[in-house]
């Protein structure tokens, strides 16, 4: 059975894309046949963090309006097998998308793939509203700060409320809490929430745990999912936050703080990696 | 065959409802007292004022003719939308038609019963010869009063569990509310009655929003943005900080909302 999962948020730049970009390699890698649609109409962005942008020429919003078929849309990933991504077009903006046309897209893909996974927008309006409207799952993406969590809280509202399932009065929406930015030191010092602190206000199951690393800036810039960069921690958390998705037990990591040497401290020790 | 071509040549099939309704119960004709509780309530709870549609009550009203219009045009300035007329004179039934707005008969209910019995039992009562019988009959009507507001009640009850989220409002318009969980920041929480939760309180909690001074706020820890006993609140910057995080009980007494730990 196929499974659609949104990765979303509410507020912007919280790491959604970075994310849906690392959990779709994740589970292609695992041997999963996966789709990574981008719903940021008019704000594409998941084809540069997919290192595919050159490589566009079809489009959600053509398939959508009958312009392309699916195939001729969906870029093939040169990195991993079974990986395929449906950018979002540059061009328009998101009252291009339609419910019915959204649904037929996913329900083609739901005929091919094992998972289908929906980069949200950031906000909670219409573009986000759709791409969660047809969700199993939802990977919730928040950072250890006060107002991602309040958003997170009120796109969790809206997931129990606004989707297919909600209208329907089937099985919720399965929610995952995923942690991005993560900074164990600075949790210590009081400058960010602690995992607990935002673990009881959402109160829903953890995903996964994303320490912050400058292997992420990095690997978007360079156009790589970071899930690659199996040497840096947040490379690690992703590939943690994949085998957790598809039913693994896990241990949590790299939420304490690192014990460092007094060298370390001294001279900074560069970047965690 | 034929049922279906029925089904798509009729236009509308007329069925029974039953709607829950909200009577105004009017004891003034005067539009500007009208108004100016009607702002107040505004105040109090927003969400009730949504184009909800309401029967204007009339039968308390001793007057045969009524500035009906204005009544409504006050009601709409409130986004309220009176629907229909109860009660009242020939006169009021006219214009009530008159302004498109339909009319029932005056409901007899038990309480307006009780009330009118009751008036008359303390009239008699002066009369020794009826004594008795009037003071029994008068217990009678009470005792038969007393359980039904207690059904109402606990009817009117509503239970929620799980989170209360940000952006989301839960309500009991007409008894208290029980919520099993945490009402986050950013939610909203209204009752007509009492206001339970067994688990924190970070977002608003409304109680007693139809002016029940009686009502109260429980919760099992309080971070309350807004706490609010019929219209009298209090934010989170008035709370002690000794308070914060601690079960706590809010009431309305000596004319402001008092908040004590609950032990």
């Amino acid at each position: 059975m196929a499974k659609v999962i949104v990765v979303t948020s509410g507020k912007g730049g919280v790491g959604k894309t970075t994310s849906a970009a690392s959990i779709a390699t994740g589970l292609a890698m695992r041997g999963q046949k996966t789709v990574v649609i981008d719903f940021d109409v008019g704000l594409r962005n998941l084809d540069l963090i997919m290192g595919c942008e050159r490589r566009v020429v079809y489009d959600l919003v053509n398939v959508i309006q009958g312009e392309a078929g699916l195939n001729q849309a969906m870029i093939r990933d040169k990195r991993v097998e079974n990986l395929f991504i449906l950018p979002a077009s540059q061009t328009r903006d998101k009252d291009a998308l339609t419910q019915e046309g959204v649904k037929d897209v996913l329900g083609k893909l739901r005929q091919e793939f094992d998972f289908i996974i929906c980069d949200s927008p950031a906000g909670i309006e219409r573009g986000a509203q759709l791409a969660m409207h047809f969700a199993d799952e939802a990977v919730v993406v928040t950072n250890p700060e006060v107002s991602s969590v309040r958003d997170s809280d009120r796109i969790l509202g809206l997931l129990a409320s606004k989707t297919q399932r909600a209208e329907e009065g089937s099985e919720p929406v399965r929610e995952h809490l995923l942690i991005t930015r993560y900074n164990p030191d600075r949790v210590t010092s009081g400058d960010m929430l602690t995992l607990d602190d935002i673990r009881e206000i959402l109160a829903i199951e953890l995903l996964g745990l994303i320490p912050e690393s400058e292997a992420v800036l990095s690997a978007s810039n360079q156009g790589v999912p970071v899930i690659h960069e199996s040497a840096s921690d947040a490379g690690l958390a992703y590939l943690d936050t994949v085998s957790r998705l598809l039913g693994e037990e896990v241990p949590l990591r790299f939420h304490q703080t690192s014990k460092k040497g007094f060298l370390t401290r001294m001279f900074g020790g560069g970047g965690r990696r | 065959m034929s049922l279906k071509a029925d089904t798509a040549d009729v236009a509308f099939t007329f069925k029974g409802g039953m709607l829950p309704m909200t009577i105004m119960e009017l004891s003034s004709a005067d539009p500007e007292q009208i108004r100016q509780q009607l702002q107040g309530k505004l105040v109090q709870s927003p969400a009730f004022f949504q184009h909800t549609p309401v029967v204007l009550g009339v039968e308390k009203l001793d007057a045969p003719n009524l500035a009906l219009e204005r009544i409504c045009a006050v009601c709409r300035e409130h986004k309220l939308l009176p629907v229909a007329v109860r009660g009242g004179t020939d006169p009021v039934r006219q214009s009530a038609w008159a302004l498109g707005l339909g009319w029932f008969a005056p409901v007899e209910s038990d309480r307006a019963r009780r009330l009118a019995s009751v008036a008359v039992d303390t009239k008699e009562a002066s009369t020794p010869a009826d004594g008795p019988g009037g003071e029994s009959q008068a217990a009678d009507q009470q005792q038969h009063s007393t359980p039904a507001p207690d059904d109402q009640q606990s009817a009117s009850t509503r239970l929620y569990r799980g989170t209360v989220r940000s952006g989301q409002q839960v309500s009991a318009a007409e008894g208290d509310l029980i919520v099993i969980g945490a009402v986050n920041a950013g939610a909203e929480v209204l009752a007509g009655g009492s206001i339970h939760i067994y688990g924190p309180l970070r977002g608003r909690a409304l109680a007693g929003i139809h002016g029940n001074l009686s009502a109260g706020i429980y919760c099992r820890e309080l971070k309350a943005e807004l706490l609010s006993v019929a219209g009298n609140y209090k934010r989170l910057e008035d709370v002690d900080l000794r308070l914060l995080g601690e079960p706590a009980q809010v009431h309305y007494s000596s004319e402001q909302l008092e908040i004590k730990p609950l032990a």
